[in-house]
């Protein structure tokens, strides 16, 4: 009885807008639906490092070589701001750092479908910054009116950082969009690599039910349809602009509807990439994730144990 | 006395031991730059992993900034040096092209190196190439933090004992082969000291570091090896190993495959 | 060799000053081995971009806090206007009757910057 009343209480507060934190109580779907969705989150900001790192060694300017390192940091600095959102709320339940890490490498949290695709050409890594991180960011800016206090406060500060993410990712495609016949060969292919993988990106037309919750709880505002065609509406008539293609001849603007009409990616199979991680990178990139955590546990205890040897 | 640039250019001599000089210093942290950046997303822990990207950036930074003085002197730019040139034009200790291996060998090399290049730049704030002397100053800020950062982990890994300790003595024996390469100042060191370019030779450099490194070995508890002897070969001269070839290629296949275009 | 494989670092929580006319604003936490470890990476973690001339990690435990449930640490209900400006604005029309004009901190501060004189606003001749 008094779970149903917190309950009530709980969601009178979400309807009047405040922010949840981490210390209070709240029920169980909800933090679990979080946490889940944080989880995922910050693990593909930690993946993500990873198709873009094959070319921090590789980038072909000075200027393109220090950016692309900041561009990278970034992105596992995302990562360790939601992980620590992540680690507070699964505090609770008894789990912590090292827990989340290897719910990953485990394959036991799933990340973003895009960061399981190959990246084999410099022109990926600036249609990763700029489409990819594009679709990313419309997912982050919807969220910034999470009702998880912890979440929207991390979110203000990675949409900040986005924001020189979009430049850097549209610096490199204009460079190559206006270069040699071959570099813009390199970027089409790119756009025509990505393309399926950006639509999946969104997730399922259909509302599920655990997206209902997410959004009778506040946690997201909108749905996957509707961040999908702000995606469409802004990015297509750019990709067009440069004078690209784009790998789907259904793809066009239905005036009666006002919504973009597009075909639908192979569900199943980006799915399947997803849940098994068994995408054409996936276990490259998670092998390289066990590297750093696993192969490394000794630096980790190592320090920690030099801390007690101090304190004592 | 101080010199610009327009200056030395009328010397040839002069001119010819500055950008050795100067190559020496940009081919260091262009190479430790870039072995640093091989870490990204890959370090002990997430954390350590946006710091020690930090430093990636600040070596390649500093790079630039002694590419762009080589530059003003007459060399070709700063992209241009860094990516098309080949091994025997590069002047970097050999130390600094040898791939990272473990963490504990990457901490080693990096503090080693950076107690080095703090000597060094103390030999340069009275450079008579004035931007250099400037610009020194502003490096030698941003190389605080890193030296703070090397000389917590290089102490707090030695002192840790067990696999920790094991893995820093390995580290320190593989590092102490090349560590005396640091120090040469390649062919035309007596021009260099003639000129004022650096105030110090590579014997006192030498000195300098181990003087002030044997009490960081004691201080983390580790045995000091004794002074490193003079590597077989020496990347100040342009002789290197196979691995410079490998990150040259590396660093160089993007805008290799098209140089004339704009990347 | 005996391996304890539980490695978990202490939660440290962030502090910045931004200048030392500012306080220190805390920004977000960190996971750290120890306090110095936690120092050097909050730096790279939270200043990457921003300026700063301060940092303090403080263990996550240290800190004690209200709690968001009890909305009654903050009530403040009835009327406090006699405590702020806003509560004085009758000053205006009462100065106004003696052609002078009320005084705000603000001329204050921007006045000290300038050079003295007779009165405000008055030339004297």
């Amino acid at each position: 009885m008094i779970t149903d009343q917190r309950h009530e209480q709980f969601m009178e507060r979400i309807q009047r807008g405040e922010k949840i934190e981490a210390t209070d109580w709240m029920p169980d779907e909800y933090r679990k639906l979080l946490l889940k969705l944080i989880h995922m989150h910050a693990v593909s900001e930690i993946m993500g490092a990873f198709p873009e790192k094959e070319w921090v060694p590789k980038a072909p300017t000075l200027k393109r070589k220090l950016a692309i390192m900041a561009k990278v940091q970034d992105e596992v600095g995302h990562g360790q701001l939601l992980l620590r959102v992540a680690e507070d709320l699964a505090a609770p339940l008894g789990k912590t750092r090292e827990d989340l890490m290897e719910d990953l490498i485990e394959g036991r949290v799933k990340f973003h479908n895009v960061f399981h695709m190959e990246s084999p050409t410099w022109a990926d890594a600036g249609v990763i910054g700029w489409l990819v991180d594009g679709a990313a960011i419309i997912n982050q800016a919807a969220l910034l009116s999470t009702s998880y206090g912890p979440y929207a406060r991390v979110l203000k500060r990675i949409c900040a950082e986005e924001s020189f993410h979009m430049q850097h990712g549209e610096n490199i495609i204009l460079a190559l969009a206006g270069g040699s016949k071959e570099q813009r060969r390199m970027l089409q292919e790119a756009v025509n690599r990505w393309w399926e993988s950006l639509i999946f990106f969104f997730g399922p037309v259909e509302v599920t039910d655990a997206a209902r919750r997410m959004i009778d709880y506040r946690i997201r505002t909108k749905t996957n349809e509707e961040l999908r065609q702000q995606f469409l509406k802004k990015y297509v008539p750019r990709i067009h602009s440069l004078g690209l293609t784009i790998p789907d001849p259904n793809l066009r603007y239905d005036e009666e509807s006002e919504k973009w009409i597009f075909t639908e990616p192979d569900w199943k199979k980006f799915g399947e990439i997803v849940r098994y991680n068994q995408g054409p990178k996936s276990q490259e990139r998670l092998k390289l994730r066990r590297f750093a955590h696993e192969d490394q546990r000794w630096v980790r205890e190592a320090m920690v144990r030099s801390q007690k040897m101090q304190v004592v | 006395m101080m010199q610009t640039a327009e200056q030395i250019v009328q010397e040839p001599r002069l001119r010819h031991a500055l950008t050795e000089l100067l190559y020496q210093l940009a081919d260091d942290e262009l190479c430790l730059g870039h072995r640093d950046s091989e870490w990204l997303g890959l370090a002990p822990d997430i954390e350590g992993d946006v710091a020690f990207s930090s430093i990636a950036q600040d070596e390649v930074g500093h790079a630039v900034f002694y590419l762009e003085r080589l530059h003003e002197l007459g060399e070709a730019k700063p992209d241009q040096l860094a990516f098309f040139r080949g091994p025997g034009e590069r002047r970097n200790a050999i130390l600094l092209e040898q791939p990272n291996g473990d963490w504990a060998r990457t901490i080693v090399r990096h503090f080693l190196y950076d107690i080095f290049d703090d000597i060094r730049m103390e030999a340069l704030l009275q450079s008579s190439f004035h931007s250099l002397a400037q610009g020194v100053v502003k490096i030698r800020r941003e190389e605080h933090y890193h030296l703070l950062h090397h000389k917590m982990w290089f102490t707090r890994l030695a002192q840790a004992g067990g696999e920790a300790r094991q893995r820093m003595e390995q580290a320190v024996s593989e590092v102490w082969m090349e560590v005396g390469g640091l120090f040469s100042l390649g062919e035309v060191e007596e021009e260099m000291l003639h000129y004022g370019l650096i105030a110090c030779g590579s014997e006192g450099l030498a000195q300098r570091w181990a003087e002030r490194m044997r009490p960081l070995f004691d201080e983390a508890g580790l045995n000091w090896p004794g002074m490193p002897v003079k590597p077989k070969r020496d990347g100040r001269k342009g002789e290197h190993t196979k691995d410079l070839e490998r990150l040259i290629q590396t660093m160089s296949e993007v805008v290799g495959s098209d140089p004339d275009a704009q990347w | 060799m005996e391996r304890d494989h539980r490695v978990e670092y202490d939660v440290f929580e962030v502090f910045i000053q931004k200048t030392q006319a500012d306080h220190h604003v805390h920004v977000g936490s960190v996971v750290a081995p120890s306090p110095d470890v936690a120092l050097t990476t909050a730096r790279e973690n939270f200043l990457r971009r921003e300026k700063a001339v301060n940092l303090w990690v403080v263990p996550k435990e240290a800190i004690v806090a209200t709690s968001y449930d009890i909305p009654g640490w903050f009530a403040r209900e009835m009327d406090r206007k006699y405590r702020e400006v806003g509560g004085y604005s009758e000053n205006a029309r009462l100065w106004k009757m003696y052609r002078e004009k009320a005084m705000k901190l603000e001329d204050i501060v921007r006045d000290l910057n300038r050079k003295p004189g007779y009165a405000d606003g008055v030339n004297r001749r």
